[in-house]
């Protein structure tokens, strides 16, 4: 029986976590600007390699 | 002709620069984009040019920009200061990316950070190493233009609703996921068999899991509802509301009692109704930017000339911001400037673009006696005008007020869903209520025949109501997307049902927009040789007519050209091979003693060409007349088709410009429309509208120019054209992605069919719950069916709304 109630304390933390999670995303705007980051990826600065020639990702 | 390596422009190979950078040559149109791709190229941040796709960046300009307005907006944050600067200019992601990069390596910048959609960048710099004049220098040296943000009362509004929203909604969806377990674990119990202590907590835990959804995110219900039965307004909140409340307030009661439940119903319609309401808020919050980019249009400040010195040449002027001129004023206006304010031309004379206003491509030469507007912009000459209304009453405020009128009075978005709640509502209630009074007259106990009342009404309300359109408008609009046609919103699928009329605008709906070579020939010499000397004196200008016959010339070895003249809205004169070549209208030719009028034979063609909309200019070579040229904007070769659809599906088909009655004629016959109204101003074309609509008419308007915001507002549905103008765009409900009017019928069906499956949804959304209400009224309702019927009613409205994506082009 207590298995059960230990379960149900954890399983209520983590949901509870996991609003608290939310709460502060949606505070430090991490909603605001929901276009952008698709296409975060690209941005990546290219590469330098040992002879300081660009290598952006190219083969 | 080269194009230019930076902003892809094509140029007269005369004025192109030459430049090795790292080891290639670059080709540039001027020494502007030169110096932006060495600034680019310099910062290491060439990868621009591989990223960018379709996007092309403005030309280099050189236009001042007004470093006072800026500082107003500055903030102290920390040691540093902070402000917000919108860019224009900016098109995709990697302009956003350039704008990041370029800042963040200017010494002193600490942040900076561009919003993709608001296209507002924060920057955050040290005051001792930057300014902000070094900053907005920053962004001009790469071809953007800054401008200052001014935070919008109702902007900030709206971004502060929505936030609110998604907070409201992720609350409400995180306690829902966690009292779902203990629902189907009590779900499970009715037929498992439960212990009475665990049955205990776990309806202890749904309660407290409850308790938020309903006062935290449901609080807009109560309040709506609250206020909707202060006026005897049964609404959406009310249904919401009572149902919600009562689901809780007897779930409380049956958790003393020792019967059953519904903790979960009361939190789902909450959770499910926010969802609809979140994906309805995404939609229509571009709508608000409509009116800033308006604002944007209009200068800021104008160069005053001190009233005294007018007549003398020693005339000073000075930059004052527009909102201290008054009428009667003197402004001076110089090339490539936006005209500040409206006025009548009282010295000098240019050419204007006023497309933006007009939606007519071609420049409109202005003299002496001429009225200018504010918004639109001086091509070549220097002028004085004369202002004629302070900056509140210009015609581009008017058009302004117009659109923020329209759209304050936008219907509610689910007006559909509100009328059936209108009479659903107080039919439950009436139907509660009888429970509960033939219960108590049956001898049964209060308390019992109380919660038999509540309990029809938990059943009833209907969870999936609040996705019913939303989910219909959100497949809708993928199907429409994968066509090419955005559809901006619910309410514009809901107000697109027993449409009525079609209203088109001219230039750039009904024809393609832009000015060709419709016909030409020589006198006395090949028609081939004088398209030939036109396009190379005309490739020099930069006039509309020009483009078409350099257009036109394209693959022909043009000469080159001495001494070229420019005469603005009359013609322009050069030198080939030593003789004098004249291009311009019939009074240019007579003033340089080239007589036309004589020859019947070309007057009278020349008269037809124009009866159809055309321009006709003249060319003469060595003082003869050597060919005539008439340019006009071509009807698109899908208007007639797609106009004889829309008449045939029972659509009555108007045609509405600012252009004369001439022109405008001559389109409407070619494309097969029967009603014309001409000359009309962005104003009047909007109360056309609202004219028709006043018969009882619903009104779909397409359109493509600034001239037609107020229009696209008033109308029941605004279609934008594919390369409409931002606001354009902004103010329609829908936008037509591929330049083709063949979208327009599809649009029209698959709007019609998205109602119909609206319809059918809230029909579905109350199926369920009504026929399982006999069930609450005779006190034997089991949860399981009240489960089922929440289930059932949403399962059917997604997969009914689904059948939309599968609508292919053959069915509609």
């Amino acid at each position: 029986m207590w298995s059960i109630f230990i379960l149900i304390f954890l399983t209520l933390c983590a949901g509870i976590g996991g609003w608290l999670l939310f709460l502060w995303a949606v505070k430090s705007g991490q909603y605001d600007d929901v276009e952008r980051p698709k296409y975060r990826m690209m941005d990546e600065d290219g590469n330098e390699d040992k002879n300081g020639n660009r290598n952006d990702g190219k083969i | 002709m080269p194009i230019c390596d930076h902003c892809l422009l094509e140029f007269p190979g005369r004025e192109a620069v030459h430049v090795e950078v790292n080891g290639q040559k670059k080709v540039f149109c001027c020494h502007g984009c030169n110096g932006i791709y060495r600034l680019i190229n310099d910062e290491g941040l060439s990868d621009f040019y591989d990223r960018r796709d379709s996007w092309v960046p403005g030309p280099a300009d050189d236009k001042p920009v007004d470093i006072a307005a800026f500082n107003e907006n500055l903030r102290q944050a920390g040691n540093e200061i902070e402000t917000d600067i919108v860019l224009d200019g900016i098109r995709c992601a990697s302009c956003v990316w350039l704008n990041e990069k370029i800042l963040l390596k200017t010494n002193g910048v600490t942040y900076a950070n561009v919003n993709y959609a608001t296209h507002r960048a924060k920057v955050r710099w040290d005051p001792e190493k930057a300014s902000i004049d070094k900053i907005v220098e920053r962004i001009k040296s790469i071809g953007y233009t800054p401008k200052p943000f001014v935070a919008k009362a109702y902007e900030m509004e709206m971004e502060g609703r929505r936030k609110d929203l998604l907070l409201r909604f992720g609350t409400a969806s995180f306690f829902s996921m966690q009292l779902m377990l203990y629902s189907v674990a009590l779900y499970a119990g009715y037929f498992q068999g439960i212990d009475k202590e665990t049955k205990n907590i776990f309806h202890w835990i749904s309660l407290l899991l409850t308790t938020p959804v309903l006062f935290y995110s449901g609080m807009p219900f109560i309040k709506g509802a609250a206020g909707g039965l202060r006026h005897l307004n049964f609404n959406m909140n009310l249904l919401v509301a009572t149902g919600a409340g009562s689901a809780y307030l007897y779930s409380i009661h049956e958790m003393f009692s020792g019967g059953k439940v519904y903790f979960d119903t009361s939190a789902m319609i909450i959770t499910l109704i926010l969802l609809g309401r979140y994906i309805e808020a995404g939609a229509k919050g571009k709508a608000s930017q409509a009116l800033t980019h308006l604002l944007s249009l209009s200068p800021k400040e104008a160069r005053r000339i001190a009233g005294a010195d007018v007549n003398t040449s020693l005339r000073s002027s000075e930059s004052i911001p527009i909102s201290s001129i008054k009428a009667g004023d003197m402004i001076e206006v110089v090339p490539g400037e936006k005209i500040p304010l409206d006025g009548t031309v009282i010295e000098g004379s240019s050419e204007v673009d006023e497309s933006m206003l007009t939606g007519e491509s071609r420049p409109v030469s202005k003299a002496e006696g001429s009225d200018v507007f504010c918004g639109t912009q001086n091509l070549y000459g220097n002028f004085i005008f004369r202002v004629k209304r302070a900056a509140g009453d210009t015609v581009l405020s008017q058009i302004i007020k117009t659109v923020e009128d329209a759209q304050a009075r936008r219907a509610p978005v689910q007006a559909a869903a509100d009328r059936v709640v209108g009479i659903f509502v107080p039919a439950i209630l009436f139907l509660s209520l009888v429970t509960c009074v033939y219960r108590l007259s049956n001898g049964g106990p209060a308390t019992e025949a109380v919660m038999n009342a509540v309990s029809v009404l938990v059943i009833a309300c209907p969870c999936a109501l609040g996705l019913a359109t939303p989910l219909a408008i959100l497949a809708g609009t993928a199907n429409g997307a994968s066509k090419g046609i955005l559809i901006k919103g619910g309410d514009v699928i809901e107000k697109s049902r027993d449409i009525g009329v079609v209203v088109l605008d001219k230039t750039g709906t009904i024809t393609e927009g832009h000015s060709v070579l419709s016909s030409f020939h020589g006198i006395g010499i090949p028609d081939e040789t004088a398209l030939c000397l036109a396009a190379s004196l005309e490739r020099l200008s930069e006039h509309s007519i020009g483009k078409a016959i350099v257009g036109a010339a394209r693959g022909l070895k043009l000469h080159d050209v001495t001494d070229f003249k420019a005469y603005p809205g009359r013609g322009i004169s050069g030198g080939i091979n030593g003789k004098g070549v004249l291009i311009g209208n019939r009074t240019f030719m007579t003033s340089y003693g080239i007589d036309i009028a004589h020859d019947d034979e070309l007057l009278n063609e020349a008269g037809s060409r124009e009866s159809t909309g055309a321009t006709v200019v003249y060319l003469s070579y060595d003082g003869k007349l050597a060919g005539t040229f008439s340019v006009s904007d071509t009807v698109r070769k899908e208007a007639a088709e797609v106009i004889q659809m829309l008449k045939h599906n029972g659509l009555d088909v108007v045609m509405i410009t600012g252009d004369n009655l001439k022109t405008a004629t001559a389109v409407s016959r070619e494309a097969g429309i029967d009603t014309v109204k001409a000359q009309m101003s962005p104003v009047e074309k909007a109360e056309e509208i609202r004219h028709m609509q006043e018969k009882g008419r619903r009104v779909i308007m397409v359109g493509d120019g600034i001239n037609d915001a107020p229009a696209l507002v008033q109308a029941d549905v605004g279609i934008a054209m594919g390369r409409a103008t931002d606001i354009a765009l902004e103010s329609s409900d829908m936008v037509l992605m591929r330049n083709d009017l063949r979208l327009l019928p599809d649009a029209v069906s698959l709007s019609k069919k998205t109602f119909s499956i609206i319809r059918q949804n809230i029909f579905w959304a109350f199926f369920y719950n009504a026929v399982a209400v006999p069930l609450a009224v005779l006190g034997i309702l089991h949860p399981i069916v009240a489960a089922g019927a929440m289930a059932l009613s949403s399962l059917s409205v997604a997969g009914n709304s689904l059948r939309l994506t599968r609508v292919n082009k053959a069915s509609l």
